[in-house]
Protein backbone atom coordinates (compact mmCIF):
# COMPACT_ATOMS: atom_id res chain seq x y z
CA UNK A 1 0.00 0.00 0.00
CA UNK A 2 2.43 2.46 1.07
CA UNK A 3 4.50 1.38 -2.27
CA UNK A 4 2.09 1.70 -4.39
CA UNK A 5 1.21 5.34 -2.37
CA UNK A 6 4.45 6.27 -3.02
CA UNK A 7 4.43 5.85 -7.10
CA UNK A 8 1.29 7.77 -7.21
CA UNK A 9 3.32 10.70 -5.83
CA UNK A 10 5.85 10.57 -7.43
CA UNK A 11 4.13 10.36 -10.91
CA UNK A 12 2.46 13.72 -9.26
CA UNK A 13 5.59 15.04 -8.78
CA UNK A 14 7.07 14.34 -11.89
CA UNK A 15 3.89 15.45 -13.50
CA UNK A 16 4.31 18.98 -11.60
CA UNK A 17 7.85 19.40 -12.83
CA UNK A 18 7.12 18.88 -16.00
CA UNK A 19 3.77 21.43 -16.00
CA UNK A 20 6.40 23.73 -14.07
CA UNK A 21 9.19 23.33 -17.08
CA UNK A 22 6.50 23.27 -19.80
CA UNK A 23 4.85 26.64 -18.48
CA UNK A 24 8.14 28.48 -17.90
CA UNK A 25 9.58 27.23 -21.66
CA UNK A 26 6.39 28.68 -22.76
CA UNK A 27 6.61 31.88 -20.56
CA UNK A 28 9.83 32.39 -22.17
CA UNK A 29 8.16 32.69 -25.32
CA UNK A 30 4.39 34.34 -24.46
CA UNK A 31 5.78 37.89 -23.94
CA UNK A 32 3.46 40.81 -22.63
CA UNK A 33 5.94 43.35 -24.67
CA UNK A 34 4.43 45.05 -27.19
CA UNK A 35 7.14 45.10 -29.82
CA UNK A 36 8.64 41.22 -30.26
CA UNK A 37 11.72 41.61 -32.76
CA UNK A 38 14.08 38.52 -33.91
CA UNK A 39 17.37 39.26 -34.86
CA UNK A 40 18.79 36.82 -37.71
CA UNK A 41 22.59 36.13 -38.01
CA UNK A 42 24.03 34.02 -40.39
CA UNK A 43 26.44 35.74 -42.43
CA UNK A 44 30.27 35.16 -41.97
CA UNK A 45 30.85 38.94 -42.45
CA UNK A 46 32.01 40.49 -39.28
CA UNK A 47 30.50 43.57 -39.45
CA UNK A 48 27.14 41.86 -39.42
CA UNK A 49 28.02 41.03 -35.85
CA UNK A 50 28.75 43.99 -34.99
CA UNK A 51 25.41 45.78 -37.35
CA UNK A 52 23.45 43.36 -34.96
CA UNK A 53 24.37 44.08 -31.95
CA UNK A 54 24.09 47.95 -32.87
CA UNK A 55 20.42 47.10 -34.16
CA UNK A 56 19.74 45.50 -30.90
CA UNK A 57 20.98 48.30 -28.77
CA UNK A 58 19.02 50.92 -31.30
CA UNK A 59 15.82 48.89 -30.21
CA UNK A 60 16.14 48.74 -26.79
CA UNK A 61 16.97 52.90 -26.84
CA UNK A 62 14.48 53.38 -28.83
CA UNK A 63 11.72 51.27 -27.11
CA UNK A 64 12.22 50.69 -23.74
CA UNK A 65 14.12 47.64 -22.20
CA UNK A 66 10.40 46.64 -20.69
CA UNK A 67 8.69 47.24 -24.25
CA UNK A 68 10.55 45.12 -26.34
CA UNK A 69 11.31 41.70 -26.52
CA UNK A 70 14.27 40.73 -28.77
CA UNK A 71 15.95 37.73 -30.01
CA UNK A 72 19.04 37.30 -32.05
CA UNK A 73 19.11 33.69 -33.25
CA UNK A 74 22.66 32.68 -34.57
CA UNK A 75 23.21 30.18 -37.42
CA UNK A 76 25.42 29.05 -39.86
CA UNK A 77 28.74 31.10 -39.79
CA UNK A 78 26.80 33.66 -37.78
CA UNK A 79 26.97 31.53 -35.11
CA UNK A 80 30.79 32.97 -34.81
CA UNK A 81 29.02 36.11 -32.95
CA UNK A 82 28.11 33.56 -29.67
CA UNK A 83 31.74 32.37 -29.56
CA UNK A 84 32.93 32.60 -26.31
CA UNK A 85 36.24 34.30 -27.32
CA UNK A 86 34.43 36.52 -29.50
CA UNK A 87 35.81 40.19 -29.68
CA UNK A 88 31.86 41.46 -28.71
CA UNK A 89 31.72 38.92 -25.85
CA UNK A 90 31.46 42.07 -23.84
CA UNK A 91 28.84 43.34 -25.63
CA UNK A 92 26.69 40.03 -25.64
CA UNK A 93 27.21 40.41 -22.08
CA UNK A 94 25.97 43.90 -21.55
CA UNK A 95 22.76 43.42 -24.20
CA UNK A 96 21.78 39.88 -22.29
CA UNK A 97 21.63 41.69 -19.18
CA UNK A 98 19.42 44.11 -21.11
CA UNK A 99 16.95 41.35 -21.71
CA UNK A 100 18.17 40.26 -25.18
CA UNK A 101 18.09 36.38 -25.71
CA UNK A 102 20.93 34.51 -27.90
CA UNK A 103 19.84 31.65 -29.51
CA UNK A 104 22.55 29.23 -30.99
CA UNK A 105 21.42 26.75 -33.74
CA UNK A 106 22.45 23.08 -32.50
CA UNK A 107 22.66 22.09 -35.87
CA UNK A 108 25.48 24.33 -36.85
CA UNK A 109 27.09 23.23 -33.40
CA UNK A 110 27.22 20.10 -34.65
CA UNK A 111 28.73 20.66 -38.30
CA UNK A 112 31.04 22.89 -36.39
CA UNK A 113 32.53 20.53 -34.29
CA UNK A 114 33.32 17.89 -37.11
CA UNK A 115 35.39 21.04 -38.66
CA UNK A 116 36.97 21.96 -35.18
CA UNK A 117 36.95 18.25 -33.75
CA UNK A 118 35.07 19.51 -30.43
CA UNK A 119 32.53 21.28 -29.72
CA UNK A 120 32.33 25.28 -30.24
CA UNK A 121 33.11 26.82 -26.75
CA UNK A 122 29.92 29.02 -26.61
CA UNK A 123 28.92 32.37 -24.72
CA UNK A 124 27.63 31.46 -21.43
CA UNK A 125 24.63 33.88 -22.45
CA UNK A 126 23.81 31.62 -25.29
CA UNK A 127 21.02 28.80 -25.22
CA UNK A 128 20.87 26.22 -27.86
CA UNK A 129 18.16 25.88 -30.12
CA UNK A 130 17.10 23.10 -32.33
CA UNK A 131 17.39 24.72 -35.55
CA UNK A 132 18.41 28.25 -36.00
CA UNK A 133 16.02 28.88 -39.02
CA UNK A 134 12.85 26.94 -37.13
CA UNK A 135 13.50 28.95 -34.31
CA UNK A 136 13.13 31.90 -36.58
CA UNK A 137 9.46 30.52 -37.84
CA UNK A 138 8.30 29.75 -34.04
CA UNK A 139 9.36 32.96 -33.10
CA UNK A 140 7.17 34.74 -36.45
CA UNK A 141 4.07 32.63 -35.95
CA UNK A 142 4.42 33.95 -31.96
CA UNK A 143 4.01 37.53 -33.69
CA UNK A 144 7.79 38.32 -34.15
CA UNK A 145 9.40 40.67 -36.74
CA UNK A 146 12.07 39.40 -38.25
CA UNK A 147 14.74 41.33 -39.01
CA UNK A 148 18.31 40.55 -40.55
CA UNK A 149 20.55 43.27 -40.76
CA UNK B 1 75.07 43.01 -18.76
CA UNK B 2 74.62 46.52 -19.31
CA UNK B 3 72.03 48.39 -16.44
CA UNK B 4 70.06 48.75 -19.93
CA UNK B 5 69.69 45.61 -20.31
CA UNK B 6 69.46 43.96 -16.79
CA UNK B 7 66.32 46.79 -16.28
CA UNK B 8 64.55 45.07 -19.28
CA UNK B 9 65.12 42.17 -18.04
CA UNK B 10 63.79 42.80 -15.06
CA UNK B 11 60.87 44.76 -16.92
CA UNK B 12 60.26 41.60 -19.00
CA UNK B 13 59.44 39.57 -15.60
CA UNK B 14 57.26 41.45 -14.56
CA UNK B 15 55.14 41.26 -17.58
CA UNK B 16 55.71 37.55 -16.93
CA UNK B 17 54.10 37.58 -13.83
CA UNK B 18 51.27 39.80 -14.53
CA UNK B 19 50.60 37.23 -17.76
CA UNK B 20 49.69 34.44 -14.88
CA UNK B 21 47.59 36.81 -13.05
CA UNK B 22 45.60 38.78 -15.72
CA UNK B 23 43.72 38.07 -18.55
CA UNK B 24 44.08 38.67 -22.37
CA UNK B 25 42.93 41.90 -23.09
CA UNK B 26 41.76 42.36 -26.84
CA UNK B 27 44.36 44.94 -26.95
CA UNK B 28 44.76 48.13 -29.74
CA UNK B 29 48.30 48.76 -30.08
CA UNK B 30 51.48 47.93 -32.48
CA UNK B 31 52.15 44.54 -31.45
CA UNK B 32 48.38 43.47 -31.53
CA UNK B 33 47.14 45.54 -34.40
CA UNK B 34 49.58 43.71 -36.49
CA UNK B 35 50.12 40.30 -35.17
CA UNK B 36 46.97 39.29 -34.36
CA UNK B 37 42.90 39.52 -35.46
CA UNK B 38 39.69 40.38 -33.70
CA UNK B 39 38.75 36.71 -32.03
CA UNK B 40 35.64 35.10 -33.60
CA UNK B 41 35.37 38.10 -36.45
CA UNK B 42 38.45 37.47 -38.44
CA UNK B 43 37.04 36.61 -42.03
CA UNK B 44 39.04 34.43 -44.21
CA UNK B 45 40.56 36.82 -46.26
CA UNK B 46 40.85 40.28 -45.90
CA UNK B 47 42.16 42.36 -48.71
CA UNK B 48 43.44 45.82 -48.13
CA UNK B 49 46.22 47.98 -49.01
CA UNK B 50 47.49 51.44 -49.53
CA UNK B 51 49.07 54.30 -51.91
CA UNK B 52 51.07 56.99 -51.23
CA UNK B 53 52.00 59.51 -54.16
CA UNK B 54 54.41 62.22 -53.64
CA UNK B 55 56.11 65.08 -54.58
CA UNK B 56 59.23 66.36 -53.42
CA UNK B 57 61.63 69.15 -53.80
CA UNK B 58 65.21 69.77 -52.01
CA UNK B 59 66.31 73.41 -52.04
CA UNK B 60 70.31 71.77 -51.11
CA UNK B 61 73.00 73.75 -53.02
CA UNK B 62 75.12 71.42 -54.54
CA UNK B 63 78.36 73.91 -54.13
CA UNK B 64 80.07 73.03 -57.14
CA UNK B 65 81.93 75.91 -56.73
CA UNK B 66 82.00 75.90 -52.94
CA UNK B 67 80.29 77.44 -50.41
CA UNK B 68 82.93 79.38 -48.53
CA UNK B 69 84.76 75.91 -48.51
CA UNK B 70 86.01 73.61 -51.10
CA UNK B 71 84.15 72.70 -54.39
CA UNK B 72 82.33 69.55 -53.40
CA UNK B 73 79.12 68.04 -55.79
CA UNK B 74 76.10 66.60 -54.80
CA UNK B 75 75.89 63.61 -52.12
CA UNK B 76 72.78 61.66 -51.12
CA UNK B 77 71.35 63.99 -48.24
CA UNK B 78 70.95 66.81 -51.08
CA UNK B 79 69.14 63.96 -53.36
CA UNK B 80 65.21 62.52 -53.23
CA UNK B 81 65.54 59.13 -52.52
CA UNK B 82 65.48 56.09 -53.36
CA UNK B 83 67.01 56.78 -56.44
CA UNK B 84 69.15 59.49 -55.31
CA UNK B 85 69.58 60.99 -58.84
CA UNK B 86 67.66 64.48 -58.77
CA UNK B 87 66.44 67.50 -56.54
CA UNK B 88 62.95 67.25 -57.74
CA UNK B 89 60.68 64.23 -58.06
CA UNK B 90 57.30 62.95 -58.58
CA UNK B 91 56.92 59.80 -57.06
CA UNK B 92 54.78 56.75 -56.40
CA UNK B 93 56.44 56.15 -53.12
CA UNK B 94 54.63 53.06 -51.77
CA UNK B 95 52.00 51.21 -53.31
CA UNK B 96 51.33 48.31 -51.14
CA UNK B 97 48.27 45.19 -51.22
CA UNK B 98 48.06 42.73 -48.60
CA UNK B 99 45.38 40.18 -47.41
CA UNK B 100 45.15 39.06 -43.38
CA UNK B 101 42.68 36.98 -41.59
CA UNK B 102 42.73 33.65 -40.58
CA UNK B 103 42.32 30.56 -43.10
CA UNK B 104 39.64 29.00 -40.85
CA UNK B 105 37.46 31.14 -39.39
CA UNK B 106 35.93 28.68 -37.11
CA UNK B 107 39.46 28.48 -35.16
CA UNK B 108 40.26 32.74 -33.86
CA UNK B 109 43.56 30.77 -32.82
CA UNK B 110 45.34 30.69 -36.21
CA UNK B 111 45.64 33.86 -37.99
CA UNK B 112 48.06 35.60 -41.04
CA UNK B 113 49.49 38.60 -42.48
CA UNK B 114 50.94 39.14 -45.97
CA UNK B 115 51.90 42.01 -47.59
CA UNK B 116 53.38 42.98 -50.96
CA UNK B 117 55.13 46.50 -51.91
CA UNK B 118 54.89 47.54 -54.96
CA UNK B 119 56.10 51.23 -54.78
CA UNK B 120 59.26 52.85 -55.22
CA UNK B 121 61.23 53.19 -52.09
CA UNK B 122 64.18 51.54 -50.43
CA UNK B 123 62.30 48.67 -49.83
CA UNK B 124 61.85 48.03 -53.83
CA UNK B 125 65.24 49.21 -54.86
CA UNK B 126 67.12 46.28 -55.80
CA UNK B 127 64.36 44.20 -56.27
CA UNK B 128 62.31 44.91 -60.15
CA UNK B 129 60.02 47.17 -57.98
CA UNK B 130 58.49 44.68 -55.67
CA UNK B 131 58.94 42.86 -53.05
CA UNK B 132 56.92 41.08 -50.13
CA UNK B 133 57.08 42.94 -46.88
CA UNK B 134 55.63 41.32 -44.80
CA UNK B 135 54.43 37.44 -44.30
CA UNK B 136 53.38 35.77 -41.13
CA UNK B 137 51.48 33.30 -39.15
CA UNK B 138 50.71 33.86 -35.58
CA UNK B 139 49.59 30.92 -33.42
CA UNK B 140 47.47 32.34 -30.42
CA UNK B 141 46.96 28.65 -28.65
CA UNK B 142 48.80 30.07 -25.39
CA UNK B 143 48.00 32.68 -23.00
CA UNK B 144 50.27 35.15 -22.16
CA UNK B 145 52.57 33.74 -25.12
CA UNK B 146 51.22 34.06 -28.19
CA UNK B 147 53.85 32.94 -31.14
CA UNK B 148 54.15 34.90 -34.40
CA UNK B 149 56.68 33.71 -36.83
CA UNK B 150 57.84 34.60 -40.29
CA UNK B 151 58.54 38.27 -41.84
CA UNK B 152 57.25 40.82 -40.37
CA UNK B 153 58.22 43.88 -38.17
CA UNK B 154 60.83 43.73 -35.54
CA UNK B 155 59.33 44.82 -32.28
CA UNK B 156 61.31 48.48 -31.88
CA UNK B 157 60.99 52.23 -31.86
CA UNK B 158 57.88 53.84 -32.33
CA UNK B 159 58.95 55.67 -35.75
CA UNK B 160 59.36 51.92 -37.26
CA UNK B 161 57.02 49.87 -35.06
CA UNK B 162 54.04 51.84 -35.98
CA UNK B 163 51.49 51.01 -39.34
CA UNK B 164 53.70 53.71 -42.02
CA UNK B 165 49.93 54.78 -43.66
CA UNK B 166 49.42 56.74 -40.26
CA UNK B 167 52.62 58.04 -40.23
CA UNK B 168 52.25 61.60 -39.34
CA UNK B 169 54.99 62.44 -41.51
CA UNK B 170 56.43 61.97 -45.18
CA UNK B 171 59.99 61.37 -44.33
CA UNK B 172 61.52 59.71 -40.98
CA UNK B 173 63.79 61.51 -38.83
CA UNK B 174 67.57 61.12 -39.23
CA UNK B 175 67.70 59.08 -36.15
CA UNK B 176 65.33 56.80 -37.83
CA UNK B 177 66.52 56.83 -41.03
CA UNK B 178 70.34 56.12 -40.05
CA UNK B 179 70.32 54.65 -37.01
CA UNK B 180 67.32 52.51 -37.70
CA UNK B 181 66.32 51.60 -41.25
CA UNK B 182 69.12 49.00 -41.74
CA UNK B 183 70.91 48.96 -44.80
CA UNK B 184 72.43 45.52 -46.26
CA UNK B 185 75.74 45.62 -48.46
CA UNK B 186 76.72 43.83 -51.18
CA UNK B 187 80.39 42.80 -51.62
CA UNK B 188 80.60 44.83 -54.95
CA UNK B 189 78.50 48.00 -53.83
CA UNK B 190 81.36 50.43 -53.96
CA UNK B 191 81.34 54.38 -52.26
CA UNK B 192 80.89 56.86 -54.33
CA UNK B 193 81.96 60.68 -53.86
CA UNK B 194 80.67 64.04 -54.48
CA UNK B 195 79.18 64.17 -58.27
CA UNK B 196 79.28 67.13 -60.50
CA UNK B 197 75.71 66.53 -61.61
CA UNK B 198 72.57 64.76 -59.81
CA UNK B 199 71.72 61.96 -62.62
CA UNK B 200 74.72 60.18 -61.63
CA UNK B 201 72.68 57.96 -59.00
CA UNK B 202 74.20 57.90 -55.17
CA UNK B 203 72.36 54.86 -53.93
CA UNK B 204 75.40 52.73 -53.73
CA UNK B 205 73.56 49.78 -52.00
CA UNK B 206 72.36 46.97 -54.41
CA UNK B 207 70.10 45.39 -51.49
CA UNK B 208 67.02 46.59 -50.35
CA UNK B 209 66.94 48.54 -46.88
CA UNK B 210 65.78 46.48 -43.99
CA UNK B 211 62.19 48.28 -43.73
CA UNK B 212 62.59 47.81 -39.38
CA UNK B 213 61.72 44.03 -40.48
CA UNK B 214 63.22 40.68 -40.10
CA UNK B 215 62.67 36.88 -40.48
CA UNK B 216 62.14 35.07 -36.88
CA UNK B 217 59.95 33.71 -34.45
CA UNK B 218 58.34 36.32 -31.68
CA UNK B 219 56.66 35.79 -28.23
CA UNK B 220 54.40 38.78 -27.40
CA UNK B 221 50.63 39.33 -25.66
CA UNK B 222 49.28 42.11 -24.11
CA UNK B 223 47.67 41.76 -20.51
CA UNK B 224 45.57 44.33 -18.76
CA UNK B 225 42.14 45.80 -19.55
CA UNK B 226 40.60 49.15 -21.40
CA UNK B 227 41.60 51.03 -18.92
CA UNK B 228 45.86 50.05 -19.08
CA UNK B 229 47.54 47.45 -20.73
CA UNK B 230 50.74 46.11 -20.86
CA UNK B 231 52.35 44.86 -23.77
CA UNK B 232 55.96 42.57 -23.79
CA UNK B 233 57.75 40.71 -27.13
CA UNK B 234 60.63 38.83 -27.74
CA UNK B 235 62.11 38.26 -30.86
CA UNK B 236 64.77 35.86 -32.41
CA UNK B 237 65.28 36.38 -36.13
CA UNK B 238 68.20 36.19 -38.79
CA UNK B 239 69.24 39.70 -38.78
CA UNK B 240 68.93 39.60 -42.66
CA UNK B 241 66.00 42.44 -43.37
CA UNK B 242 63.50 41.65 -46.00
CA UNK B 243 65.32 38.26 -46.99
CA UNK B 244 63.45 34.96 -46.36
CA UNK B 245 66.88 33.18 -45.60
CA UNK B 246 69.93 33.84 -43.42
CA UNK B 247 73.46 34.95 -44.34
CA UNK B 248 75.43 33.77 -41.78
CA UNK B 249 74.92 32.03 -38.44
CA UNK B 250 74.37 34.56 -36.62
CA UNK B 251 71.01 35.61 -35.43
CA UNK B 252 69.72 38.49 -33.82
CA UNK B 253 67.45 39.44 -30.34
CA UNK B 254 64.71 42.01 -30.04
CA UNK B 255 62.81 42.54 -26.53
CA UNK B 256 59.90 45.42 -26.33
CA UNK B 257 57.54 46.54 -23.04
CA UNK B 258 55.26 49.00 -23.15
CA UNK B 259 52.36 50.44 -20.51
CA UNK B 260 49.62 52.53 -22.30
CA UNK B 261 47.29 53.97 -19.79
CA UNK B 262 44.04 53.71 -21.91
CA UNK B 263 41.84 56.86 -22.76
CA UNK B 264 39.45 55.72 -25.21
CA UNK B 265 39.20 54.95 -28.94
CA UNK B 266 40.79 51.80 -30.67
CA UNK B 267 42.91 50.95 -33.75
CA UNK B 268 46.33 53.07 -34.87
CA UNK B 269 44.77 56.18 -33.12
CA UNK B 270 43.84 54.89 -30.01
CA UNK B 271 43.80 57.25 -27.86
CA UNK B 272 46.48 57.15 -24.45
CA UNK B 273 49.78 57.41 -23.18
CA UNK B 274 52.34 54.96 -23.40
CA UNK B 275 56.10 54.33 -22.44
CA UNK B 276 57.85 51.73 -24.01
CA UNK B 277 61.41 50.62 -24.16
CA UNK B 278 63.59 48.00 -26.45
CA UNK B 279 66.39 46.58 -27.39
CA UNK B 280 68.05 44.83 -30.07
CA UNK B 281 71.42 43.13 -30.83
CA UNK B 282 72.95 41.14 -33.25
CA UNK B 283 75.81 40.56 -35.32
CA UNK B 284 76.72 41.32 -38.98
CA UNK B 285 79.29 39.39 -41.40
CA UNK B 286 81.32 41.95 -43.14
CA UNK B 287 80.34 41.00 -47.10
CA UNK B 288 83.63 42.85 -48.17
CA UNK B 289 85.84 40.59 -45.48
CA UNK B 290 83.60 37.46 -44.83
CA UNK B 291 85.99 36.51 -41.76
CA UNK B 292 85.25 39.60 -40.04
CA UNK B 293 81.88 40.07 -38.26
CA UNK B 294 80.81 43.62 -36.49
CA UNK B 295 78.42 43.76 -33.57
CA UNK B 296 74.88 45.87 -33.99
CA UNK B 297 73.69 46.71 -30.81
CA UNK B 298 70.35 49.21 -30.50
CA UNK B 299 68.53 50.35 -27.74
CA UNK B 300 65.70 53.08 -26.73
CA UNK B 301 63.13 54.57 -24.62
CA UNK B 302 59.96 56.76 -25.71
CA UNK B 303 56.51 58.34 -24.57
CA UNK B 304 53.95 58.40 -26.86
CA UNK B 305 50.92 60.91 -25.43
CA UNK B 306 47.35 61.18 -27.55
CA UNK B 307 44.20 62.76 -26.53
CA UNK B 308 42.85 64.94 -29.14
CA UNK B 309 43.43 67.78 -29.86
CA UNK B 310 46.91 67.42 -28.80
CA UNK B 311 49.69 64.29 -29.62
CA UNK B 312 53.54 64.52 -27.73
CA UNK B 313 55.87 61.83 -29.07
CA UNK B 314 59.43 61.82 -27.56
CA UNK B 315 62.05 58.90 -27.75
CA UNK B 316 65.73 58.30 -27.25
CA UNK B 317 67.51 55.94 -29.28
CA UNK B 318 71.82 54.57 -29.26
CA UNK B 319 73.52 52.13 -31.10
CA UNK B 320 76.45 50.84 -31.59
CA UNK B 321 78.21 49.05 -34.46
CA UNK B 322 77.22 49.12 -38.01
CA UNK B 323 76.44 52.48 -38.04
CA UNK B 324 75.29 54.19 -41.42
CA UNK B 325 78.06 56.27 -43.13
CA UNK B 326 75.63 57.84 -45.85
CA UNK B 327 73.55 56.26 -48.91
CA UNK B 328 76.62 56.76 -51.36
CA UNK B 329 79.53 54.91 -48.87
CA UNK B 330 78.28 51.12 -48.26
CA UNK B 331 81.96 50.26 -47.61
CA UNK B 332 81.84 52.41 -44.35
CA UNK B 333 79.14 50.38 -43.02
CA UNK B 334 81.17 47.45 -41.09
CA UNK B 335 82.06 49.65 -38.25
CA UNK B 336 81.89 49.78 -34.47
CA UNK B 337 81.32 53.58 -34.53
CA UNK B 338 78.51 54.75 -31.62
CA UNK B 339 75.79 57.17 -32.66
CA UNK B 340 72.63 58.32 -30.66
CA UNK B 341 69.93 60.54 -30.86
CA UNK B 342 66.30 61.40 -30.28
CA UNK B 343 63.29 63.21 -31.87
CA UNK B 344 60.16 65.54 -29.95
CA UNK B 345 57.00 65.50 -32.56
CA UNK B 346 53.74 67.50 -31.38
CA UNK B 347 50.56 67.14 -33.14
CA UNK B 348 47.49 69.68 -32.67
CA UNK B 349 43.94 68.71 -34.28
CA UNK B 350 42.47 71.83 -35.07
CA UNK B 351 39.08 71.43 -33.14
CA UNK B 352 36.30 71.31 -35.21
CA UNK B 353 38.32 70.83 -38.89
CA UNK B 354 39.86 68.15 -40.64
CA UNK B 355 43.69 69.99 -40.35
CA UNK B 356 46.07 68.99 -38.22
CA UNK B 357 49.53 70.51 -37.14
CA UNK B 358 52.83 68.74 -36.77
CA UNK B 359 55.97 70.11 -35.89
CA UNK B 360 58.66 67.86 -35.16
CA UNK B 361 62.74 68.53 -34.20
CA UNK B 362 64.95 65.07 -34.29
CA UNK B 363 69.33 65.36 -33.88
CA UNK B 364 71.13 62.33 -34.04
CA UNK B 365 74.90 62.06 -33.68
CA UNK B 366 76.71 59.22 -35.05
CA UNK B 367 80.89 58.95 -34.75
CA UNK B 368 82.41 59.27 -38.43
CA UNK B 369 84.08 55.47 -39.86
CA UNK B 370 85.71 57.67 -42.38
CA UNK B 371 89.83 57.08 -42.43
CA UNK B 372 91.28 59.14 -39.91
CA UNK B 373 93.95 60.91 -41.87
CA UNK B 374 95.53 64.32 -41.24
CA UNK B 375 93.76 65.42 -43.90
CA UNK B 376 90.63 64.21 -43.37
CA UNK B 377 90.16 64.53 -39.80
CA UNK B 378 87.64 62.59 -37.40
CA UNK B 379 84.97 63.37 -35.07
CA UNK B 380 81.12 62.95 -34.96
CA UNK B 381 78.46 64.27 -37.56
CA UNK B 382 75.45 66.04 -36.42
CA UNK B 383 72.33 65.85 -37.89
CA UNK B 384 69.51 68.42 -36.86
CA UNK B 385 66.01 68.53 -38.42
CA UNK B 386 62.92 70.70 -37.53
CA UNK B 387 60.10 69.70 -39.31
CA UNK B 388 57.13 71.44 -39.76
CA UNK B 389 54.10 69.89 -41.23
CA UNK B 390 50.02 69.87 -41.78
CA UNK B 391 47.40 67.04 -42.34
CA UNK B 392 44.19 67.49 -44.05
CA UNK B 393 42.33 64.47 -43.89
CA UNK B 394 39.71 64.51 -46.93
CA UNK B 395 38.05 61.54 -45.18
CA UNK B 396 39.12 58.61 -42.41
CA UNK B 397 41.02 56.92 -45.12
CA UNK B 398 42.12 59.71 -47.36
CA UNK B 399 44.85 62.54 -46.51
CA UNK B 400 47.10 64.84 -47.54
CA UNK B 401 50.76 65.94 -45.81
CA UNK B 402 52.64 68.97 -46.64
CA UNK B 403 55.88 69.62 -44.78
CA UNK B 404 58.65 71.01 -44.59
CA UNK B 405 61.85 70.35 -42.95
CA UNK B 406 65.03 72.69 -42.69
CA UNK B 407 68.39 70.69 -41.80
CA UNK B 408 71.42 71.64 -40.10
CA UNK B 409 73.86 69.22 -41.43
CA UNK B 410 77.47 69.53 -39.64
CA UNK B 411 80.54 67.02 -39.31
CA UNK B 412 84.15 67.38 -37.08
CA UNK B 413 85.48 65.35 -39.94
CA UNK B 414 86.33 68.15 -42.65
CA UNK B 415 85.97 66.21 -45.34
CA UNK B 416 82.27 64.84 -44.29
CA UNK B 417 81.71 68.26 -43.57
CA UNK B 418 82.43 69.78 -47.27
CA UNK B 419 80.03 67.49 -48.14
CA UNK B 420 77.02 68.39 -45.97
CA UNK B 421 78.08 72.09 -46.71
CA UNK B 422 74.89 73.49 -49.25
CA UNK B 423 72.35 70.72 -47.23
CA UNK B 424 68.87 72.76 -47.06
CA UNK B 425 65.41 72.59 -46.61
CA UNK B 426 63.64 70.12 -48.23
CA UNK B 427 59.56 70.79 -49.21
CA UNK B 428 57.24 67.57 -49.37
CA UNK B 429 53.67 66.90 -50.65
CA UNK B 430 51.89 63.09 -50.29
CA UNK B 431 48.47 62.13 -50.78
CA UNK B 432 47.65 58.79 -49.18
CA UNK B 433 44.76 56.84 -49.78
CA UNK B 434 44.18 52.93 -47.86
CA UNK B 435 41.35 50.92 -48.90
Amino acid sequence: MLKKYGKVMLSVLMSGLLLVSVSTANAADQSLADTKIVLQISDPNPFKQTLVLNVANNLIKHYGQDQVDIEIVAFGPGLRLLFADNANKGRVSSLAGSGVKFSACANTQKAMTKLLGHPPVLHDKAVTVGAGIVRIVDLTSKGYLLVKP
Amino acid sequence: MSSFKKKLLLGLCTASAIAMTSQSASAANWLMLQGTERPGQAPRAKVWGFAQVQYQKDNSDACLTGCGGAATGYVSPKLIGPNLDNQEAFNVNRARIGVRGTGMPLDSKVNYFVLAEFGNNGITAGNDGKILSDASITLNHIEGARMRLGLFKTPGFEEGLQAIHVFDYINFTSVGNQLMLERHALSTDTNQGATQTPNVGANRYSRSVGAFRDVGVQIFDTFGDDKHEIAYAVMYGNGNGLNYSDNDDNKDIYAYLSSEWIFGGKGPRREGLKVFAWYQDGKRTNAYNTAQETDRTRSGLGIKYLQKPFRVTAEYLTGEGMIFQGQHRPQHLYNQEKADGYYVDLGWYIPGTNWEIDARYDSYTRGENHPNTPLTGDGDSTFDTITIGTQYHFNKKTRINIEYADRDFKSDAPVVNANLEGVGGRFAVQVTHIF
